[in-house]
């Protein structure tokens, strides 16, 4: 309660909107909330602004790279001056101007040279655009502190977002249901340790509190959940997914970050039809088409790609500090061709 | 390498659409202003935005494009400035206007690609619905409330509109309810801020639109009851202004007329019997227990006052507001208008006299006060709103746009973002317009009139019979019925005199209904007002003679049915975005399947005297 009597009637006024969906206890929590994201891109832009705007503490940008025209075309934090300048510096002028209240700073050396001491003076780490074993090393890092983890990347009009948050205890707030909640597992990954009814006028309110258990990203790669669903299910997994790790393989394979020819894109078709069978889904989910669509995208942003996964991703963490709502769990996969986002469990 | 070597790779073909692309947005809040940055960043040729709103503290939790220096300042011009950095390529034109100025005619919305609507409220959004129907542009048409929202895409002939489904409508509480029998506090909000408020500071009762208190034999005794109390009111305002009047109001409704109720014995039979406060007890506990002044109390909007501090704040509010309408009445010049005062939300002098108000008022009845903070909600309307979901909902809205451009309307969607664990969105494909809808399913015409010259009675002689072979049974309707059968009366003014100028939507209904067979469709005018020739013959002229068919024999219930599944489980504040229902089948063709709202449509009033809440103080849901 102590949290609740340092927001003032100014900052009141000005969450005003969004204090009345979340309460003032879990502002309050955001605002005490120190956040990293690592690297700069369209994503990172989008999430940037969303958690800033929304008041949280303090946010530092880490990106040891110089802007290139490329980056204006999705990355609205950026104009043209800015060309050859840090990225994370520039960046963060802009931010900053968003929300005087939060304190944002850049860093602008390279993220590969953190170590996890580095990691535990954030209470999250937001890591963008980056390939597979930094991601890994970075969440390893994240772990070995207990703080949370979130992935993502915004890849033309694909992307993904992938969370470990380790072990998170939320509650849900709604109307009492006629069904009576039961303590205990509630999926594979989720139980519901409390249920608190209190009367609320006329109606009586249910508070049900929940607790997710997360995976590593490692882990998380290697797991063969999907392939327990149901054959009719299976075949309505997006091919974003396995594409993802396919992407992540060929450059493994070729240091080379897209196919630009038709033997590379073979070759790139063969990794996803391979990720398919790691994930344990049925490979007629991959078509050649797709597989050309998403080499096609691979390595480029879009704005509007970006602001939706970036709106998803900063929702999550806002949730995630104010220790409400469901979490992703714990990969949301998007198809901007037909706007779809599944969440799946890995 | 250049800003638009990645959009150009991603998009392939379509880019060369965008790049030429001429779009309007309507509305530059929440959904706008992160609308534009897409828009800009994703470099569509030009960009045109109206809006008529001014920037608020409270808007800029979310609405990225505006600081604080900018507070006061016009939404359009300055999302214009701040976007234009994100990509000094694109053409961007704003207007600090209402979208409903004849300036934005039909000819301007066709002139056109697409049209963006990132509006916050009902009426604007029919509006450009209808506009966009008659210019035959596409509109994407989108919404937020809280976490929630959702995207969808209108063509004419091709998809439903906007008023295919009807919106809900909005809240609406018995008369009696609100002044006899609350019994919770959104009850006593209302009577605070619909009744009371506007009784003492605003225009009286009897010229109040929210309330009818039309007589009839069940509640005779009641609205009886209810007049005398009037007449003592205005008793009392003869005091205003005095040390005194804080005093007689309080005795006044929060004794005198509860006394009054409590003699309808019948009506505490079954009911918890209200219980009067006394102002002179009530003072003694208020100077022993509240040490602060009442307009410290009043600044502390998060905890529930107590009682005690309710009535501080009550005396304090009545009498700073007296003093400011006196002011006014000194400062009016003979003759004109008397000034009245109006709630508003953010007028704190009017919200404090409201909360204190209702919370007296819940206490006399038994019903749990409220604080400041839920009742500034709850009396103003407020839709909380966020920068990550309208972030969201801008994203789905270009990626929409791409496939109109693309002339691929059959995968475009109709999107909604109402998170489960096992999705963030679910979609739907674009559904036929409803056959019976009135805005859509209409024939359109266009006609130019000298409106000096062409009276009602001409133009149903020579434009509804004569050219269009209409019977005698038609109605004529704008926002009010011009005509029918038995109400000729405007037959000889002319369109001036009747108020139908440029731009003015003019609606036929035929009534005649031919054996085995149906009336017509309406017919809707689109009024374009000319310069007066003097040439009798000219006082008209049709765009065209169009084709209206008759309606469709199918019963909308008989297919309602079919399409029904489950609710969307949106809270929809103000009844404007949602449609409300969703069908069952994910990613179904485009099939003939209509959702009705059959249950909705019960919420209408029914014979009964309501109090509307209005709905022009909704804020946010853009």
């Amino acid at each position: 309660m102590t949290e609740e009597k340092l927001i003032s009637a100014e900052e009141i006024a000005l969450y005003d909107r969004q204090i009345r969906l979340w309460g003032i206890a879990a502002q309050a929590r955001m605002r005490a909330a120190n956040v990293l994201l690592v690297n700069t891109g369209a994503l990172s832009n989008e999430v940037a602004k969303n958690i800033v705007l929304a008041g949280i503490g303090s946010l530092t940008v880490l990106d040891g790279q110089t802007v290139s025209p490329l980056d204006l075309g999705g990355q609205f934090l950026l104009e043209e001056s800015d060309i050859g300048s840090n990225k994370a510096e520039a960046s963060a002028a802009r931010l900053q101007k968003l929300n005087p209240r939060t304190v944002v700073s850049a860093d602008a050396s390279n993220f590969k040279e953190k170590t996890a001491e580095y990691y535990a003076n954030f209470d999250i780490t937001v890591a963008t655009e980056l390939e597979v074993d930094d991601l890994i090393s970075i969440n390893d890092m994240c772990r070995q502190n207990s703080k949370p983890f979130y992935a993502g990347a915004s890849i033309g009009l694909y992307g993904y977002i992938f969370a470990d948050l380790i072990k998170h205890t939320f509650s849900i707030e709604r109307e009492k249901s006629n069904i009576s909640v039961k303590l205990g597992p509630e999926s594979a990954s989720r139980s519901i340790i409390d249920v608190i009814v209190k009367k609320e006028g006329p109606k009586l309110k249910e508070i049900v509190t929940k607790q997710e258990t997360y995976k590593p990203l490692s882990a998380s790669l290697q797991s063969d959940n999907l392939s327990k669903l149901r054959p009719r299910s299976l075949m309505k997994i997006s091919p974003v997914l396995p594409a993802i790790k396919a992407m992540w393989n060929f450059h493994k394979d070729t240091g080379s970050q897209k196919p630009t020819n038709e033997t590379d894109l073979a070759d790139f078709h063969h990794l996803v039809v391979g990720a398919c069978r790691d994930f344990g889904l049925p490979v007629g989910i991959v078509s050649p088409g797709f597989t050309a669509s998403f080499a096609r995208n691979i390595g480029t942003e879009l704005s509007p790609i970006a602001a939706i996964l970036g709106g998803v991703l900063a929702q999550d963490i806002l949730n995630y500090l104010g220790q409400r709502e469901q979490p992703i769990q714990n990969w949301v996969i998007f198809d901007g061709d037909s706007s779809a986002a599944p969440i799946y469990s890995l | 390498m250049s800003r638009e070597t990645y959009v150009t790779e991603a998009l392939g073909d379509v880019y060369q659409r965008v790049k030429t692309a001429r779009v309007l947005m309507v509305g530059a809040g929440g959904i706008g202003c992160e609308l534009l940055k897409n828009l800009v960043l994703t470099g569509y040729g030009e960009v045109h935005l109206v809006d008529l709103d001014t920037i608020d503290l409270s808007n800029l939790n979310r609405q990225f494009l505006f600081g604080h220096e900018h507070i006061k300042k016009s939404k359009a011009l300055v999302a214009k400035d701040t976007a234009s950095k994100f990509n000094p390529h694109v053409k961007l034109v704003a207007h600090h206007a209402n979208i409903k100025d004849p300036q934005f005619s039909v000819a301007w919305f066709k002139s056109f690609d697409l049209v963006f609507n990132a509006l916050d409220n009902l009426d604007a959004r029919r509006y450009v619905n209808r506009m966009c129907l008659t210019a035959e542009v596409p509109l994407i048409e989108s919404g937020t409330t809280g976490f929630n929202g959702q995207v969808q895409v209108i063509v004419k002939g091709k998809t439903e509109c906007y008023d295919c489904n009807p919106k809900e409508v909005p809240k609406t509480f018995p008369v009696c309810t609100i002044r006899t029998t609350p019994s919770q506090p959104i009850h006593c909000i209302v009577w605070a801020k619909s009744y009371l408020f506007s009784n003492i500071f605003g225009i009286d009762e009897d010229e109040s639109p929210d309330l009818d208190n039309s007589v009839n034999a069940d509640n005779a005794s009641e609205i009886d009851n209810l007049k005398r109390e009037n007449t003592e009111l205005k008793h009392i305002k003869d005091a205003f202004g005095t040390s005194e009047f804080p005093r007689l109001v309080f005795e006044k409704v929060f004794k005198v007329d509860i006394d009054r109720l409590l003699s309808m014995e019948d009506a505490w039979k079954h009911r918890k019997a209200p219980v009067p406060i006394l102002h002179d007890e009530l003072q003694l506990v208020a100077d022993a227990e509240v040490k602060k002044s009442a307009a410290k109390v009043a600044s502390d909007d998060q905890p529930v006052w107590s009682l005690a501090e309710d009535f501080v704040v009550f005396k304090d509010s009545v009498e700073r507001l007296s003093a400011r309408l006196l002011e006014l009445l000194k400062n009016t010049p003979e003759g004109s208008a008397r000034p009245v005062l109006s709630f508003d939300k953010d007028d704190d002098e009017t919200l404090d006299f409201v909360v204190a108000a209702a919370n007296l008022r819940s206490q006399v009845f038994g019903i749990e006060r409220k604080s400041k903070f839920e009742i500034k909600q709850m009396a103003g309307n407020i839709i909380p709103a966020i920068a990550t979901t309208n972030a969201i909902i801008a994203g789905v809205c270009v990626l929409q746009s791409f496939k109109i451009l693309n002339n691929d309307l059959a995968h475009a969607k109709a999107v909604f973002l109402s998170r489960q664990p096992e999705r963030i969105f679910s979609t739907e494909s674009l559904q036929r317009p409803n056959p019976d809808c009135a805005v859509c399913s209409v024939a359109r015409c266009g006609i130019d009139v000298d409106v000096d010259r062409l009276t009602l009675g001409n133009f149903v002689e020579q434009v509804l019979r004569g050219e269009l072979g209409y019977s005698d049974e038609v109605s004529i309707v704008t926002n009010k019925l011009l005509y029918d059968l038995e109400f000729d009366d405007n037959s000889t003014k002319t369109f001036k005199e009747l108020d139908v100028g440029d731009g003015t939507f003019v609606t036929i209904i035929d009534e005649e209904e031919p054996e085995g067979s149906t009336p017509r469709v309406n017919l809707e005018f689109l009024v374009y007002a000319k310069e007066s020739t003097g040439d009798v013959d000219s006082s008209y002229k049709l765009t065209h003679i169009p084709e209206i068919p008759r309606k469709s024999m199918r019963k909308r219930t008989e297919v309602a049915q079919e399409g029904v599944v489950e609710a969307v489980p949106f809270s929809n504040g103000n009844g404007s975005v949602l449609a409300g229902q969703k069908r069952k089948a994910e990613d179904d063709e485009l099939v003939e399947v209509r959702s009705t709202d059959a249950k909705k449509s019960k919420v209408q009033i029914g014979d009964e005297d309501v109090i509307v809440l209005d709905d022009d103080e909704a804020i946010e849901i853009d």
